[in-house]
Parts: C-alpha cells; sequence; structure tokens
C-alpha cells in the first residue's frame, strides 16, 4: 500500500500549471484500448510443497477500455481509465505433502495432499487504473500507479485428483484420489472471493503511426483474491497479468 | 516486440523458476513386512503367511501366523517402508518374538513424524463361535466403535471390520453413534449390534456414493479406496480353521422409508432389505500369493468352496431366529483347513444393495447372539 500512497503523493505534487489560453483541450488527449492478458493467479513465491506446473491453459483474458491523460507538463502526465478486464486462469499443478482443507457445508476435509490439483479462476471485472505518466521520447511513454477492480463475475473452483490425501497429518489414514469424475474431490470457492480488488499496474505506450499503438503493460494485485479470512488455501494468491494491447488515439 | 517478449519472460520467470528445492517425504508407514529365510520356512504353515503386504494406512499392528509360537528363534523382519523412511530395530536384524510383540519406530525422511508398530508372532488362533457383541471400544481417536472378539488370556483378536473408518472421511464431525455401525443396549441379551444405512452428506453425494449401509464383517477395513473404489476397502475374512456348518442368530430389522439409487434418486418399486451371509474360500493361490475378497468377488470368486445365505429376513420389531446352512461347491482339504489354508467371511449389512449404493436411508439391522457350529460338533 506504501508504493500506492506514494506514487499518489507525487503525483500530488507535481505543480500544475496553469491552463493557458489554449486551453484544456490541447492537454487531454484520450486513447481506445484492447488487450490481451497473459499470467495467474497465485502465491507469491510459490511453496516448496508446489512440485510442477503441468499445464497452463490460454484463457480469453480479454481487455477493453478507454483511458483519457491530463498533460501535467512536457513529460509528466495523469492517466485515468475504465477498462473491462478477463482475469481468467486454468492450469494443473502437482504437489507433495500440501496442507489443504476443503469443506463441503459442514463437513471438513482436513490433511496433506500429494497428486494433480486443476485449478481454474474466472475473473471479470470494471478496472479504474489512475497512473502517472511520463514521455520518455516522442513515441515511448511509461505508466505507473494504483488501479481498483470491481468484480462482476467470479469463480474460484476445481478438483485434486490422480493422489491421495492423508486425513489431518503425514499419519492419518491414506484416501486415493481417483482420476475420474466421481472419484476426485472438487472444490469451489467462489463465495469467499473477493469483489473489489487494489493493486498496482505499470506500463508502456508505444506510438507507431499517427493514431495508434502497442502496449504493454504489467497489473500486480495487492489484495488476495479471497477475503482475509479465508484460511482454506494456505497460501493467499495474488492476482499477476500482464498484457499486450493495441490503443487508438481518439483526441 | 522487444517489450512483448520482456513480459512474457517475466511471467515465465514468475511461474517456474520459482519452484522450490522437493520437500523431503513425511510418511512414515509400513507397506510390507516378511521373514525371507528358507530355513524358518518351517515355521509357517504356508509360505504365504511369511509376507503381510498392503498393510492398510489405518493399521499399526503387524502379527504373522506361526506353528507354534513358543519353538520360534529370533526372527529378522524385513520391511518395506514409506521413501526415505527409516525404522528401529533396523529391517533385517534378529529380534525374540517368543516373549511377546516387539515395537519398531518408524521414522519419516524428513524427521519429524513418527508411526509406531507392533510385529506380533501368533498361532493361528480359532476365534470363540459365539459372538454376542459385547466386546466393543471406541476407535484410537474417538469416533467410531470397533468390535473385538475376546481371547481367553485377555487378548483383543480384532476379526471384525465394519465401514465406520469410510464413513468418518465423509462425515468426520458426526458423533460415534451416528456412525453407520453401533452397539445397542438393549440386545437380546447385553448388547446387540445396530447397523443403519446413513446418509454420507455432501461429501459422499459429491463421490456419488450418497449411502453408507451398516456393515459388520470378519476381516478388514482398508479406507485408501473410499472415495473411489469402495468395493476394494472391504478385505472379508479371517483365517478359520474348522469347518463351518452353520450359522444361526437372531435379529430385528426394519426397512428405511425411501428406496435411493446411486444418484439419490428414488425408486418406488423397491423396499430395502437386509443382507446375512458367509463364505469359506481358500485363501491362497496355486502359487501360493494370499487370495483376499472383497466386496466385489466375496460371492462369485472362484476360491469360493462353501457359502451360505440367509434367504428372506422379513421386517421384526421383535427378535427373532435366523439361520443359515452352508453348501459346499469344492471339496475341503482337512489338513489345508487345520493349517489355516482357508478363510471365513461372515456378512451383515443393513441393506442388501448398500455395495452398489442402493437402499434407503433409515434401515435398521439388529444383530445378536451369534453361533457357528462347525463339522466335527454335531
Amino acid at each position: 500500500m506504501k508504493a500506492i500512497l506514494s506514487i499518489i503523493l507525487a503525483a500530488a505534487l507535481i505543480p500544475v500549471r496553469p491552463a493557458t489560453a489554449q486551453g484544456v483541450k490541447e492537454k487531454i488527449q484520450v486513447k481506445a484500448r484492447l488487450g490481451y492478458a497473459i499470467g495467474g493467479t497465485a502465491p507469491i513465491g510459490l511453496p516448496a510443497t508446489i512440485r510442477s506446473i503441468e499445464s497452463f491453459k490460454l484463457t480469453p483474458n480479454f481487455m477493453v477500455g478507454v483511458g483519457g491523460k491530463y498533460r501535467l507538463s512536457e513529460k509528466l502526465g495523469l492517466h485515468a481509465a475504465l477498462h473491462y478486464e478477463i482475469k481468467d486462469m486454468d492450469g494443473e499443478i502437482t504437489t507433495k505433502g500440501y496442507h489443504m482443507k476443503v469443506k463441503m457445508d459442514e463437513d471438513e476435509l482436513e490433511g496433506v495432499y500429494t497428486g494433480h490439483v486443476r485449478q481454474k479462476v474466472r475473473q471479470r471485472m470494471f478496472t479504474i487504473p489512475i497512473q502517472l505518466t511520463c514521455e520518455i521520447s516522442r513515441r515511448v511513454q511509461l505508466k505507473a500507479g494504483p488501479y481498483l477492480s470491481l468484480l462482476v463475475d467470479k469463480d474460484f473452483s476445481g478438483y485434486a485428483f490422480d493422489g491421495y490425501l492423508r486425513k489431518n497429518d503425514p499419519t492419518g489414514i491414506k484416501v486415493v484420489m481417483g482420476s475420474k469424475e466421481g472419484e476426485w474431490a472438487t472444490y469451489d470457492f467462489s463465495d469467499d472471493m473477493r469483489s473489489c480488488q487494489l493493486g498496482v499496474a505499470v506500463g508502456v505506450d508505444w506510438t507507431l503511426g499517427s493514431q495508434w499503438g502497442l502496449s504493454a503493460d504489467l497489473s500486480w494485485g495487492l489484495t488476495g483474491i479471497h477475503h482475509s479470512d479465508f484460511k482454506t488455501v494456505e497460501q493467499t494468491l495474488f492476482p499477476i497479468y500482464g498484457t499486450i494491447g493495441l490503443f487508438y488515439r481518439i483526441i | 516486440m522487444l517489450k512483448y517478449s520482456y513480459i512474457l519472460a517475466l511471467l515465465a520467470l514468475l511461474l517456474t523458476s520459482c519452484i522450490k528445492g522437493e520437500p523431503q517425504n513425511m510418511e512414515c508407514d509400513i507397506l510390507e513386512a516378511w521373514v525371507d529365510d528358507d530355513r524358518l520356512a518351517e515355521h509357517f504353515a504356508q509360505n504365504a503367511d511369511m509376507r503381510i503386504i498392503d498393510v492398510p494406512s489405518s493399521e499399526e499392528q503387524l502379527t504373522f501366523v506361526v506353528r507354534n509360537r513358543s519353538a520360534l528363534p529370533a526372527m529378522p523382519i524385513n520391511f518395506k517402508l514409506s521413501p526415505g523412511a527409516t525404522i528401529f530395530p533396523v529391517g533385517g536384524s534378529l529380534q525374540d518374538f517368543s516373549q511377546g510383540p516387539v515395537t519398531y519406530t518408524v521414522t519419516s525422511e524428513d524427521g519429524q513424524w513418527q508411526r509406531k508398530y507392533t510385529v506380533d508372532f501368533r498361532e493361528a488362533v480359532m476365534p470363540g463361535h459365539l459372538y454376542d457383541f459385547e466386546d466393543f471400544e471406541l476407535s484410537s481417536d474417538g469416533k467410531y466403535y470397533v468390535w473385538f472378539d475376546m481371547a481367553d488370556d485377555g487378548t483383543k483378536n480384532s476379526i471384525w471390520a465394519s465401514g465406520n473408518e469410510g464413513f468418518m472421511i465423509a462425515k468426520p464431525n458426526a458423533p460415534s453413534e451416528d456412525y453407520p455401525t453401533v452397539p445397542e443396549a438393549n440386545g437380546f441379551d447385553g448388547y446387540c449390534v445396530k447397523l443403519t444405512t446413513r446418509s454420507t452428506g455432501s461429501w459422499g453425494r459429491m463421490f456419488k456414493k450418497p449411502i453408507a449401509a451398516g456393515n459388520l464383517f470378519f476381516g478388514s477395513f482398508d479406507s485408501r479406496f473410499a472415495l473411489t473404489n469402495t468395493l476394494k476397502t472391504t478385505n472379508m475374512g479371517i483365517v478359520y480353521t474348522k469347518e463351518p456348518i452353520k450359522v444361526t442368530g437372531y435379529y430385528k430389522y426394519t426397512p428405511g422409508e425411501v428406496f435411493t439409487d446411486k444418484d439419490s434418486k428414488q425408486v418406488t418399486s423397491r423396499t430395502d432389505e437386509p443382507a446375512i451371509y458367509a463364505v469359506l474360500y481358500l485363501n491362497h493361490d496355486e502359487q501360493g500369493n494370499k487370495v483376499m475378497l472383497h466386496g466385489d468377488d466375496v460371492r462369485t470368486s472362484p476360491y469360493i468352496v462353501s457359502q451360505a445365505e440367509v434367504s428372506t429376513l422379513p421386517p421384526t420389531d421383535e427378535w427373532r431366529p435366523f439361520e443359515m446352512t452352508f453348501e459346499a461347491s469344492a471339496p475341503i482339504d482337512a489338513s489345508l483347513l487345520r493349517d489355516g489354508g482357508y478363510n471365513l467371511a461372515l456378512v451383515f449389512s443393513s441393506s442388501k444393495t448398500g455395495d452398489m449404493f442402493e437402499g434407503s436411508v433409515g434401515s435398521t439391522l439388529y444383530i445378536d447372539k451369534v453361533e457357528i457350529t462347525f463339522k466335527n460338533e454335531e
């Protein structure tokens, strides 16, 4: 959170020159954007109990949005936008002795799990980034700042398969998870997901033509995707996505 | 495009380079135990008795069956353990079992976990032939009841098993009185055993195993397959050294109201029925490997030599006698029988097709005063 605060503070401290006769109009730039995100929702620093990433499927992580920049000085500006984003994930991992606790109604299954896990995350959201921009050349502009996302659709579910659980601890009874539906353990923690996410985003806009260009952005969630009192998954999971995009300058 | 590849590289880094070194194994089980010295084979009735395989994960007592325990020299036992685990006393070291069981401690590879096992050598004790269900206790974790046969010298023979351990996986918070197999104070005389078909709740529904019939059988339970292949959880049969002729006892039965199939759908045309049957079978194959029957083959295995079933058990609120007579399907070798070459499985269930997850929640079978009659006693 300190990072966000200092960025906001820095933005606020930039001396804003009074609008000249040329008017506010010249200081404003509006861009429409389209992008595709690759990334995931993962703990920062994978625990040793996660042994491998077996598969990582591409999901339709498209982004569309429109944003405006207000020029503060020759190089600096303030950028705000409204994006509709999809930050999905579909991956498979293997674990060795991973501590897990899965609750179904009032019945809880806790233990250490060794085997495969298929994890699906669905996050559809409106995001408002507020960024400080800096033109390092006529064509290249850097952006950095906090963002706020409001989720309109969310899902966090998956299943543990082809493995076994030792109930409670590694000396507990062994329960095998099979490799077909009805023999594996499914879970769904969609209801425990936050509806509101905060994070920081950095990026670069690279103008190629007179109106259009390419962009690359990295957004790093500072809040976990679940409520802080959610303890079923051992590590807090953060959404971290990189977006490659196109922009078109409208104004 | 430079920026693009930079971002991709960063993501790849995030996803893969964070995989840490493999943690050491935390498990500390004995998976198999055996004696492989040919000179010691004479102490065993058959070669299959020299090896204990497929030790259930909840088992902490391993018993080798020998001809004469008092004549036993110090025995070297070899073990197959969880990967990386160590055992003390070490595998293969000579231990004296003539004075009683020896305790072995297994330590996990990471050194953080231990399990203690007692290993014993005993003669093929003939369990009693009268079962009154007075001898039971709570399991070591206090969750559910287990039954045993009290020998004359006061040792507990764990001849009875039930699906209670499997039920615990699905309903870990259930009080011990709400398990499928429980003791009941108002028996025919003293305690009886009460078998009730129970719902397995959300977990059971998810794994398409929505009910658990109350059952009690000779043998052991292996919870490993409780969520995948339940028919393999029931290791049915214990060594019997006499030929059974008939089984008698008393029962009460009330079927549950709504009969459902494995998808929890109501089947109006069916009413639940209990099951009482017994099977005598060869406990080793031609090569001397152990044979254990499970829920999927206990009625159909080619190793079966004789079986009995109570044909009808009408519902009753009052204690009623039942009787079933064995019908042999293959000759029984008398000397092999004496040497422990046959297993007897005696099975009670509150829902006859409960193994297929068909039955009525609430079906209740009470059993008491069971007696097995043997050939030379008639």
